[in-house]
């Protein structure tokens, strides 16, 4: 075989390489001095949301405009973490990013490509105080603070008033041996023994029950002080996990995935607890915006999830949405203060949490009376503001202890696991190999 | 060099030149990327530090690959197969169907034009346990149907049917090399008193082996990326909200039973940050489809130019 | 030349068995085989037969797993029209889909048929080099790729989908190679005695017979192109007036909400097209298929 035209094929190949492959070297972000010294330009900002949420956020960004006549904003809709990531390792991005979720709070903050944002919040004097602290843990990594919360989601229990009644609960279950015995009274079972309607559905890939928004119900850690994983050794996490396994082991495992195959998609109107198949379900506030529109006969009630020890309850899971300066911001000054407003300013955040319908996050947006004149949507303002809520600390490899330690707990569920301490300390391995694949 | 040498290697050239810079840019620069980075820990955001091959040491430590790559095995063992023989199944049917061929051609054809994850989306709820339609039909005919793509042991073969109904692509390509075959080899065939399952064997399929080949090794190198299908299942089947991509937190659904080595690759690279790690899973990828790639065409003695 | 030789038929070749004691034989097999054919289309046909109904459901009914609209809804195909600038992305998706399709065949064929009919040093090294591009997983090609079109600031526009067309695709290449094989050589020899060049044998002669191989090739690129989604995602996202279709459907999406009815709506719209295309091409494609055909 002739080795020319192979050969050939490789030196065009590395002189592609050569002209192209290198990353851009990190620009050095010099801040100004004096604050408000007339800033102007144009601000791009990247975000996920369409639709009503984008207005939401359009409509806010208009009034920033207007009180900061000499910037314009340009903002993208659509636009997903792995899309900013991509565009910031080109060299090119936003201005503006905001993320959805937490996830990559580690790597932007650690890699930088997400600036430090403590030389602006100095210079300008802004009090970090007047934010949650679970959502100040959660836009900080490793001491560097490169993004702020711009809304938050708590996550509580809804649970079915008609079907409580008709089963003779008074209210709804405050521990987790209430729980588990709430959800037997509801559960409903057909001739054939097949079951019809759950009190509760323990299954943990189901719609979101996740093991991180269980977590609080007992106070379990994800992680240790130095990063590494505390599964194995917080015995908090067997508490749940055993808790929910009984459960699981009452129903009949293989009669909870036939039902649950049957039940609708979480999004949708067909959603098992707004048609009345499942009595108790774990879910956020945005849950109130779907029941409002698509089950409006549905008599619900809204609590905090049940809580093995009855000290801790009354917190939640929560978790936010986040903004940060991409490095590669051509006008960080002007980005900054769309920042800062969006993130500090009561009024602004205020208004956006009543067009979103999502928590806000600073003190006086949470005492906001429109927002805490519903009664529903007040009790998960209570479970933000609870200190024994918590929050997924941000890590360098993102997602991957919780979504690692999902399959484990899927796999424990379905009964494939004999020692679970034993497994407990193996899932401990098994997420530190995960969270460092990455070296 | 002669003035013809010269003349003749400048016209293969001149056919060859567009194609050899596209695989210069599009493939060999990618390549050798895919390897550099292999050999670093890199995530897009900083600068990639060079690890040696720590990345492919790592490999054993992966608590998930093992998984996926039995998944994706499966897939390939079963899915290939299984959409070659049914293509030229459906191939032989529409040679052999006289009137109504061009309408039921179109109509075999329709579901490969319907965009992939549109479809899977059709397919999982056409298929959903209990509410589905499939699901009613099947009671009424007394059956007790599977969870298909709830159930761990049901969901790959609920994907391969999901390929089973898109064949039309594969099935066109069949039909054009059936359609083909000479006439006179079977007239022959049929003096001698062949019947046609006979003539079928020893005259059709000899006639379409180079494009079985190329079935085959295509099948085999897509199937090894598979992944779209099989993320968008497992997460809509979930009835979870999904992230990026299409995949949901517990990816994998039901059981890690849909949980292939791309959708790993994809995960661990892009949403875990290790991209340095996911370069190294390509490349394996890459090794292993190389492998059988060869031994195929080996097999088939697809250098010859002249198969038959 | 040697094309008036070859005669287009216009039925399909292979033809039922002469005879009377077959014709009972014929019989049977005829309605097994009808009967199998029917069964089959109504499978095939069901599931896009449910994303029509989709479609025309409420958004709410939508995501259920009702079958059967509850209300009829075809303003939905309109309000697909409204909501985004369908249009603009049709054009796009025209755009990309034509000359990424034209560009591939013009630079894939030429490449088929040296690896297939001419002889040189190295052809079966880069038969298999060839193969090989496919065998990069797309989601590690793409990195490398993508920080080079951002480097050459054409990222946001068709560029980078459809530049790469003028280079070739591997999978066309590798298609035509297996159809041209087929083609007599004795068809170039002559052509080659009587003077023509490769490239005068190339258009002239092989050409013509290779129009069903060429036909399918181009099918395929051009459906490929057309229900892209990846591809405009990674480069045109950023720029919402090079969106092609298939973005234009994502659009529907929220959060945590999907409006599946318009999703579906948008799919059939976007596949009609194509169903034409394919109906009218299927007939000039088997009808193009020689008497030589594909042998061996």
């Amino acid at each position: 075989m002739n080795k020319r035209i192979p050969l050939a094929l490789f030196a065009l190949g590395t002189a592609v390489v050569l002209t192209t492959a290198c990353t851009p070297a990190p620009k050095e972000n010099k801040i100004a001095p004096n604050p408000g010294a007339s800033v102007s330009g144009t601000v791009e900002l990247w975000h996920f949301f369409t639709e009503r949420e984008a207005d939401a956020i359009d409509q806010v960004i208009k009034d920033f405009e207007a009180s900061h006549p000499n910037i314009k904003v340009t903002v993208k809709s659509g636009q997903d973490d792995s899309k900013v990531t991509q565009a910031i390792g080109a060299g090119n991005g936003p201005d503006i990013g905001l993320s959805y979720s937490t996830d990559i709070v580690g790597k932007f903050c650690s890699s930088g490509a997400w600036v430090n944002l403590n030389p602006y919040i100095n210079r300008d004097q802004v009090d970090l105080n007047q934010l949650n602290a679970t959502t100040r843990s959660y836009t900080e990594y490793d001491g560097k603070r490169c993004a702020m919360p711009f809304l938050a989601d708590a996550y509580g229990m809804y649970y079915n008033k008609d079907m409580f009644a008709k089963a003779g609960i008074a209210g709804p279950p405050k521990t987790l041996d209430e729980l588990t015995e709430d959800a037997k009274k509801l559960t409903v079972k057909n001739p054939d023994g097949s079951l019809k309607t759950v009190g509760f559905l323990p299954l943990s890939d189901f719609y979101e029950n996740a093991p991180a928004h269980l977590a609080p119900a007992t106070g379990a850690k994800w992680l240790t002080a130095d990063g590494k994983s505390a599964v194995g050794t917080d015995a908090n996490w067997k508490t749940l996990l055993t808790w929910e396994k009984n459960l699981i082991d009452w129903y009949g495992f293989d009669k909870l995935t036939k039902f649950r195959a049957g039940l609708g998609d979480e999004f949708s109107a067909d959603n098992a607890f707004q048609k009345g198949q499942v009595a108790i379900n774990i879910d956020a506030e945005y849950r109130l915006a779907f029941l409002k529109d698509q089950s409006p006969n549905l008599k619900y009630g809204v609590a905090p999830i049940p809580t093995a020890d009855p000290a801790r309850y009354g917190g939640g899971y929560v978790t936010g949405n986040i903004m940060g300066i991409s490095k590669n911001a051509k006008n960080p000054e002007a980005a900054w203060e769309l920042i800062k407003y969006l993130t500090t300013n009561d009024a602004a955040v205020t208004k956006l949490a009543n067009l979103i319908k999502n928590v806000p996050t600073t003190q006086k947006s949470i005492a906001d009376p429109t927002l805490n004149g519903d009664a529903d949507f007040k009790t998960f303002i209570d479970i933000f503001n609870n200190p024994n809520s918590s929050t997924t600390p941000p890590s360098a490899s993102g997602p991957a202890y919780q979504e690692t330690f999902q399959q484990f707990v899927n796999n424990y569920q379905a009964g494939k696991v004999k020692d679970l301490d034993a497994a407990l300390a193996d899932a401990d391995k098994q997420i530190n190999s995960v969270m460092t694949l990455g070296g | 060099m002669t003035a013809v040498r010269l003349r003749r290697n400048l016209t293969i050239l001149s056919f060859l030149a567009p194609a050899l810079i596209g695989i210069a840019v599009f493939f060999v620069y990618p390549l050798i990327s895919a390897v550099y980075f292999s050999l670093t820990k890199f995530d897009l955001l900083s600068v990639p530090q060079w690890v040696g091959l720590a990345n492919y040491k790592r490999m054993a430590d992966d608590p998930f690959l093992l998984q996926s790559v039995r998944n994706t095995l499966w897939m390939v063992v079963v899915f290939v197969p299984v959409r070659i023989i049914g293509a030229v199944g459906l191939a032989m049917l529409l040679t052999n169907l006289r009137r109504g061929a061009s309408f039921f051609r179109t109509v075999f054809y329709l579901p490969a034009l319907v965009p992939p994850v549109a479809a899977t989306i059709a397919f999982v709820y056409l298929l959903k346990p209990g509410t589905g339609p499939v699901d009613h039909f099947l009671e009424k005919i007394g059956i007790d149907g599977p969870l298909w793509f709830n159930s761990p042991t049901w969901a790959k073969p609920s994907l391969v049917l999901l390929g089973l109904w898109a064949i039309g692509d594969l099935m066109v390509i069949f039909l054009a090399a059936v359609l083909g075959v000479p006439e006179s080899l079977y007239e022959a065939a049929s003096l001698d008193g062949a019947n046609a399952w006979h003539k079928f064997r020893s005259i059709t399929l000899p006639s379409i082996q180079p494009v079985i080949l190329f079935a085959a090794v295509t099948g085999v190198i897509y199937t090894l990326q598979y992944f779209d299908q099989a993320a968008v299942a497992g997460s809509i089947a979930s009835g979870q909200a999904t992230t990026g991509a299409g995949i949901s937190q517990s990816f994998g659904y039901p059981e890690g039973s849909t949980f292939t080595y791309p959708l790993w690759l994809y995960t661990v690279g892009f949403r875990y940050n290790a991209l340095g790690y996911a370069n190294a899973l390509a490349v394996a990828l890459f090794l292993v489809a190389f492998v059988v790639t060869l031994f195929l065409l080996r097999r088939a003695k697809a250098f010859s130019g002249e198969e038959s | 030349m040697t094309a008036a030789v070859l005669d287009v038929p216009s039925e399909p070749i292979v033809q039922p068995e002469p005879g009377r004691r077959n014709r009972r034989q014929g019989r049977l097999a005829w309605i097994a085989q009808h009967s199998i054919a029917i069964v089959l289309a109504i499978m095939f046909v069901t599931p896009v037969v449910y994303l029509v109904l989709l479609s025309l459901m409420t958004s709410n009914q939508a995501l259920t797993s009702d079958y059967w609209p509850n209300t009829w809804h075809p303003e939905n195909y309109v309000k697909v029209f409204q909501a985004t600038p369908m249009p603009r992305y049709l054009l796009n998706t025209v755009i990309y889909a034509v000359t990424s399709t034209v560009l591939t065949l013009a630079s894939s064929v030429p490449a088929a048929y040296a690896l297939a009919k001419l002889k040189f040093r190295g052809r079966n090294a880069l038969f298999l080099v060839i193969i090989c591009v496919m065998m990069l997983p797309p989601q590690v090609v793409t990195v490398p790729l993508y920080l080079m079109w951002a480097r050459y600031h054409l990222t946001g526009s068709l560029a980078p989908l459809i530049i790469p067309a003028l280079f070739g695709d591997a999978f066309c290449i590798f298609l035509l190679r297996q159809f041209l094989l087929t083609i007599p050589s004795e068809y170039l020899d002559a052509a080659r005695v009587d003077g023509c060049g490769e490239w005068r044998t190339l258009l002239r002669v092989v050409l013509p017979m290779a129009k069903p191989g060429i036909a399918a090739a181009g099918l395929f690129q051009f459906f490929f192109c057309w229900n892209d989604y990846y591809g405009p995602l990674l480069y045109t996202s950023e720029n919402e007036k090079a969106w092609t279709l298939t973005l234009g459907l994502a659009s529907f999406r929220t959060v945590h909400h999907i409006d599946w009815n318009l999703v579906t709506a948008a799919t059939v719209l976007a596949m009609a097209p194509l169903i034409i295309i394919f109906f009218f091409a299927q007939r000039a494609f088997v009808q193009g298929i020689t008497l030589t055909g594909f042998k061996g």
